[in-house]
């Protein structure tokens, strides 16, 4: 029920367990204390495990735990406006920073500045979207969507975590390009969209491989993915491409604190969280979500900031769905 | 049977050493948790899940686990002797529990809560084991349209049988939503009653919410009264429950147990509705519900054992869909995926040695909490015997560090202060604080849910109608809010409203 | 006073000055979700259920001023009869002045006093006891979080605790 994943008083367990616990605060100033990273996205995703497994192994290098604090909703943009508007830039509070962040000011008016707001740290990876129906549902293929779609207009729902997320721009970007309208509905991440399309509330689900114990069972079918090539795992799915699209999607993230942060504690952070995406566990838990490092130092992020901003103004403009 | 056999397994799995030890740690961290209101059992778990990984998945996990469902264990404690609810679980447990102790018989009430929750808990497995995979259908049932229904029917639920009076209780029901809804809009990320302050965008935290309303507000009503204060130093005739008290609880433990763990596999609010629904349901059952607000062991036995088979429940749609149906829950499905695993369809025939020592761990774990918490029972029951003048400073100094303890915040301190003030004014005038603190939990995911299903449904209102699960969820929350209305229920309702006080 | 034609009409009524606080709150949350903009039924925004929630908070009051009219209600001075209602407002003005000297002075130089005043003025303890307590249990606590859970309690600008 708590807001805030930071209670300290599990310190005293720790105490009490100190034996077991391999990572006791070490004599350097920074960090003393644990350090929450919020996830705007809500447990058991794919984002929030793969970021569990970053942070866990980050926290080895830092010599403190991490907590992971799940501030979900907005598509992902209320756990860092939360953290650009509340948080101090002591190097304690630190977020997942989805593409989101980037294309939301451009749709409407929202309460932080991408540009200004954030002290950006490091580039971590991307995701695998793809698009799923439920096992018994009518659609055996995409080009079967396409068609109902175009004898019911607007009939067609799916579910997404959240307006303006890659999986929303995408869909109705598939949607104009075939001249089908298909209707949104923004849940607040993988878990609660998996349980959409498995309770077949929505006909669809475009998300990131949350879904796929749920396919590798056979409860959902994988109609699509968003990667330029076919994932190695479901060889049988088509890409966006082959299906006529000429798009790829796969949102890449990383992680940021709030303005004003202290350079050398963004740098520790930074080596912290490079040695994290480069440890072979994580890489192993990143691959069962099809994920793959996309490292870039805190200067390189910036810069890819700056261009993937523009990129998206262009996107939603053609869309319509920039803000007047 | 198959079962038995995997049973049987399960026990070889978590009847090993290291396990043993395992288990033990996390329902003691779980239980010191608990006690503490304000400090909830998901930081300790965030905080402990590095250690986890250190041994294997099993023993990890089976810590992990303990945390969880010993925390359950202890939320019932400051509830009971001072009126803090530690969360929004416990909240239902202040109005007869603290009644109880304050007639000296916190004894009984933290007993029969220790026990009720051992039978819930032991039986909550026992489901797990045999139906777990069934049941799961009933996670993915509910879509947004059934959501905002149980909702609805939720906070009626509550109005119709806390209140005196059915316009206040509703007025206070709104002001919860209100509240709830303060801070960035979950769909839009557009701020909403935030004043331009900062603190507000992230909204108000429960935990300061509840502490004022209740923790803060009693000790205000309280030092009016130079009497009634000896009342809390009544003299305590027994530790444990006698045999009425058994007789009177049996009915409430047993469709406690039932709707938590039906509710509890609701990802969602199902532990608190739980809670609360069981409360009502023993309130409109009773032949006696005048007696309930004043003392009433049904009202401590059946909400508490909803919660803890609702924390059994819970563990249906992760273990079977890997949906985990709340944050804790979440976490023990990061532990698994960090271990390798991958909880979904397939993990309970994939890992039957997982799955099977992890029930059965924590029918053992349920054991050690009982063996654990009867003995602070008499511990617990010597604070009381404090002076009220001494202990009221001490009880406003402990809310102010629960607080600030739980969220590291001097806001969430000053949050607390003006709804102790604010808790005050309210009690003084008749306005019940349960209803408030129940819609200020239901209300984001009422909203959410809605504006979801109105998406759904194209704006067409009848979806909710149309949707069976829906409709018999609203057709319920209809009935109680016309029920009042009716001359020959309206004697009942009388009889059942007569008291205010909680 | 005793009137019973004008019991209907008292301004003393609690009941009435409940109801009236709460049509003021609905009118304004009503007025908030406005401005939020309620959007369409089938795409509601942001101001769609505070406006609703609004206008239901004042039907809900205004049934509340109706029966307190129709009917009367107790008035405000006997909620507060046969109680010592000075006793609660003086640890709301404790509480409140806490509030203004936690963050400046910090938790210890704040909660010292505080428990001081409070074990002092509503049911005095004999000072013999009341220093010891209010003056180990806040500093107790403080060490317990700050030694052992490494929890850091506001220090104040005097940076002391």
């Amino acid at each position: 029920m708590s807001r805030y994943g930071l209670k300290t008083i599990a310190f005293a367990a720790m105490h009490v367990v100190g034996a077991l616990l391999a990572t006791a605060a070490g004599a350097q100033d920074y960090p003393v204390k644990p350090i929450t990273l919020i996830v705007p996205w809500p447990a058991g995703g794919s984002t929030d495990i793969s970021m569990r497994a970053i942070a866990d192994s980050a926290s080895k290098v830092l010599g403190q735990p991490i907590v992971i604090d799940n501030k979900a909703g907005g598509g992902g943009t209320v756990g860092p406006a939360t953290m650009a508007a509340a948080a101090k830039p002591d190097g304690y509070t630190i977020a997942q920073i989805p593409i989101t962040v980037f294309r939301l000011p451009l749709m409407q008016e929202v309460s932080w500045d991408p540009a200004k707001d954030f002290s950006y740290i490091i580039h971590l990876t991307g995701y695998t979207f793809g698009v799923t129906t439920n096992a018994e549902s009518q659609f055996k293929s995409w080009k079967d969507v396409v068609e109902f779609a175009k004898a019911n207009p607007g009939k067609v729902t799916y579910a997404t975590p959240g307006t303006g997320t890659s999986l929303h721009i995408g869909m109705e970007q598939i949607a104009a390009m075939s001249g089908i309208k298909l209707t949104q509905v923004p849940f607040k991440g993988g878990a609660e969209t998996n349980a959409a399309v498995l309770g077949q509330h929505t006909m669809l689900q475009a998300d990131s491989t949350g879904w796929r114990p749920l396919v590798d069972a056979g409860k959902l079918r994988l109609l699509m993915v968003w990667t330029g090539a076919r994932s190695p795992n479901y060889p049988d799915v088509p890409t966006l491409k082959e299906l006529g699209y000429p798009m790829i999607y796969d949102s890449p993230f990383g992680i940021a604190g709030p303005k004003g942060m202290d350079p050398k504690i963004v740098a520790k952070l930074h080596d912290a969280f490079k040695k994290a995406v480069e440890d072979p566990a994580v890489i192993a838990t990143l691959a069962k979500y099809d994920m793959v490092p996309n490292y870039k130092n805190t200067e390189d992020y910036k810069k890819f900031v700056v261009e993937v901003t523009e990129s998206e103004r262009k996107v939603i403009d053609t869309l319509g769905l920039a803000k007047k | 049977m198959d079962t038995l056999a995997n049973v049987a397994h399960g026990f070889g799995v978590a009847l090993t050493g290291i396990n043993l030890l395992y288990c033990f740690i996390g329902v003691f961290i779980g239980t010191l948790v608990g006690v503490l209101p304000g400090i909830g059992p998901i930081s300790a778990m965030s905080l402990l899940l590095p250690v986890t990984l250190s041994g294997t998945p099993e023993s990890g996990i089976i810590m992990m686990a303990g945390i969880y469902y010993g925390s359950m264990y202890g939320g019932s404690t400051t509830s009971i002797l001072v009126n803090i609810p530690g969360e929004a679980a416990s909240v239902v447990t202040c109005i007869d529990g603290h009644q109880m102790a304050k007639r000296g018989r916190a004894g009984p009430a933290l007993g029969i809560s220790a026990f009720g929750s051992f039978i819930a808990g032991t039986f909550a497995l026992v489901a797990l084991m045999l139906v777990a995979p069934r049941l799961a259908g009933i996670a993915i049932a509910f879509g947004p349209a059934e959501y905002f229904s149980l909702m609805v029917l939720g906070l009626v639920v509550l109005t119709f049988l806390t209140q005196g009076s059915m316009p206040k209780a509703l007025l206070m029901a709104c002001i919860g939503v209100v509240l709830g809804l303060i801070g960035l809009d979950s769909i839009t990320a557009q701020p909403r009653l935030t004043f331009g302050r900062m603190e507000l965008i992230d909204g108000i935290g429960l935990v300061p919410v509840v502490m004022g309303l209740f923790g803060v507000a009693e000790v205000l009503l309280n030092t009016e009264q130079a009497i009634k204060r000896d009342i809390i130093n009544a003299k305590i005739t027994q530790l444990l429950p006698n045999k009425a008290d058994w007789q009177a609880s049996a009915g409430p433990v047993a469709r406690g147990t039932l709707l938590g763990f039906l509710l509890g596999i609701l990802p969602g609010g199902g532990a608190v509705v739980a809670s609360f629904a069981s409360y009502a349901l023993e309130k409109r059952l009773s032949k006696t519900p005048e007696r309930f607000g004043h003392g009433a062991i049904e009202g401590v036995a059946g909400p508490e054992s909803a919660n803890n088979a609702a924390a059994g429940g819970a563990f249906i749609p992760l273990m079977t869909l890997g949906i985990p149906p709340n944050v804790v829950m979440a976490l023990l499905l990061g532990a698994f995926v960090i271990h390798g695993l991958q909880p979904g369809p397939l993990l309970i025939t994939q890992n039957p040695g997982l799955f099977w020592g992890i029930v059965a761990s924590m029918y053992i774990g349920n054991v050690m909490l009982l063996i654990l918490n009867l003995p602070m029972i008499g511990m617990w029951v010597q604070l009381l015997k404090l002076p009220y003048n001494i202990l009221f400073p001490l009880i406003i100094l402990f809310t102010i560090l629960g607080v600030y303890c739980s969220s590291n915040n001097v806001f969430d301190v000053y949050v607390m202060i003006a709804f102790g003030i604010i808790g005050y004014f309210m009690r003084k005038l008749g306005y019940e604080p349960a209803p408030l603190v129940l819609a200020f939990v239901l209300g984001p995911m009422l909203e959410n849910n809605l504006r979801k299903s109105l998406i759904l449904s194209q704006g067409d209102l009848w979806t909710f109608v149309q949707r069976p699960i829906s409709a018999a969820c609203l057709a319920l929350a209809m009935v109680l809010l016309i029920a009042p209305l009716l001359p020959a229920l309206r004697k009942k309702r009388e009889l059942v409203a007569l008291d205010e006080g909680a | 006073m005793n009137n019973p034609s004008n019991v209907k009409l008292r301004l003393s009524n609690s009941e009435l000055w409940g109801g009236l606080i709460g049509l003021a709150l609905g009118g304004f949350v009503t007025w908030s979700g406005l401005k939020l903009k309620l959007g369409t039924i089938n795409d509601p925004a942001s101001g769609y259920v505070l406006f609703y929630t609004g206008i239901l908070m004042c039907v809900f009051a205004t049934s509340i001023i109706v029966s307190a009219i129709t009917e009367g209600g107790p008035t405000l001075a006997s909620r507060w009869e046969n109680v010592r209602w000075s006793k609660p407002l003086l640890v709301i003005a404790c509480l409140i002045a806490f509030s203004f000297a936690l963050e400046p002075l910090g938790f210890l130089l704040s909660s010292i006093p505080l428990m001081l005043l409070l074990l002092r003025l509503i049911d005095p303890v004999r000072w013999t006891l009341a220093i010891p307590i209010a003056v180990l249990v806040p500093s107790g606590m403080w060490w317990v979080l700050k030694r052992l859970l490494l929890i850091q309690l506001p220090s104040g600008l005097f940076g002391i605790g």
